[in-house]
């Protein structure tokens, strides 16, 4: 008897513990931004997906647990310069027809001091898997959480600017991946 | 009390539409060889030169629709007629000028969108940064290989610049001639809103 009461307990508290380190958000999608920037011959630009979808789990007691899962409609990126938005989705550079989508998969928050974390994750773009990191930092207010965070990474690594694109001439390579979200916990 | 139109006047000059569409492509062609020259030569900034580059497309690719615009309206109005006194050769050479600037008029800019179009940059145009423009498939199409054609189209294209300087010249030279040393009224058939400023004579003075 005393055995069942202690096993239910555990039960209980295992199942009480997994409800806190799944506390799941909801991206509020005309409040958040997912975009990015970069320079053409000296010249900074910047772009922003119109279309995308992220998964957050994050418990702030438990950082490590933290999941996030985003999934990028590669097409809908705009940079309101009708030039380069007839360029981008070509093969020369994201061929949004042949790789529609791009991922983000990461596990696992690291609290880098106050409210700066950091996480690093699986980019897929373009057909290719590469380790990115994604410093941020996150304000919770009441039910409401907005993370900040600019992720550098080299548009080549991707393959994203074939040809004599692929060099710096004309577009640098660096490119700034810039995240702006709000979501709100699921009750 | 009637007031008779000077219609013996006006036929003696371009018609409006005429006048409009031949300083709206002189003033372009002096832009895009101003601009193509400043491409090829000059040590600009590759900001500088991108942004000439996607201008140069867009003025040229308004020559083009402006031209053809231009020979149509030509073939169906009669130009005003040369002074009655003007030597057989120097109507043949206007004449000849005339048509080997028509073609250049819209040959540069067909042979300058097959360039774009042919570049291994693959640079879309948009023209003024506004309307997309579609580029011609060429490898598609003509079975063309880019590099080696974006080759040969740049050549023909920077000696068709040059050939449209001479007859430039010729063109802007002669019509001096004719208002200046010859005195007639060959140059005011293309002025716009002469009419009311003197009444021409066909005679050379």
């Amino acid at each position: 008897m005393k055995t069942r009461s202690i096993s239910a307990a555990a039960v209980l508290l295992m199942g009480l513990s997994t409800a806190a380190e799944a506390a799941s958000w909801t991206v509020d999608p005309a409040k958040s931004q997912l975009g990015f920037t970069g320079q053409q011959t000296g010249a900074p630009f910047t772009g922003r997906f119109k279309s995308w979808t992220a998964a957050i789990d994050f418990d702030p007691a438990h950082p490590e647990a933290g999941h996030v899962s985003a999934a990028i409609d590669i097409a809908s990126a705009s940079t309101e310069d009708p030039q380069k938005d007839e360029a981008l989705p070509t093969p020369d550079w994201f061929d949004a027809t042949q790789f529609g989508k791009a991922t983000f998969e990461a596990t696992g928050f690291t609290p880098k001091g106050g409210d700066a974390f950091e996480t690093s994750g699986k980019l897929t773009l373009r057909g290719v898997s590469k380790a990115v990191v994604l410093p941020f930092t996150l304000t919770i207010t009441g039910d409401q959480a907005h993370a900040v965070g600019h992720a550098k990474l080299m548009r080549t690594d991707f393959g994203v600017g074939q040809g004599s694109w692929a060099s710096a001439d004309y577009v640098a390579l660096d490119v700034t991946v810039d995240v702006d979200l709000v979501a709100t916990r699921k009750p | 009390m009637t007031i008779a139109l000077p219609s013996r006047t006006a036929s003696h000059r371009y018609n409006w539409v005429a006048i409009v569409l031949h300083w709206t492509i002189g003033l372009g062609i002096l832009a895009t060889l101003a601009m193509g020259l400043a491409m090829a030569h000059a040590p600009l900034s590759p900001l500088i030169k991108f942004k000439l580059f996607q201008l140069h497309k867009s003025v040229g690719l308004t020559i083009l629709m402006a031209a053809m615009l231009r020979l149509l309206w030509r073939l169906a109005h009669r130009p005003p007629p040369l002074p009655g006194d003007m030597p057989a050769w120097e109507k043949s050479a206007a004449e000849g000028t005339h048509v080997l600037l028509y073609v250049l008029m819209i040959g540069m800019p067909l042979v300058g969108w097959a360039l774009v179009s042919a570049s291994p940059l693959n640079i879309p145009t948009v023209l003024y940064g506004v309307v997309p423009w579609p580029h011609i498939p060429v490898t598609a199409w003509f079975g063309w290989n880019k590099p080696q054609a974006s080759a040969v189209l740049d050549t023909i294209h920077a000696y068709g610049g040059y050939a449209l300087i001479a007859l430039l010249l010729l063109h802007v030279g002669a019509a001096l001639r004719h208002h200046f040393i010859l005195r007639d009224t060959v140059l005011r058939r293309m002025i716009p809103g002469l009419p009311w400023l003197g009444r021409p004579t066909l005679r050379r003075g």
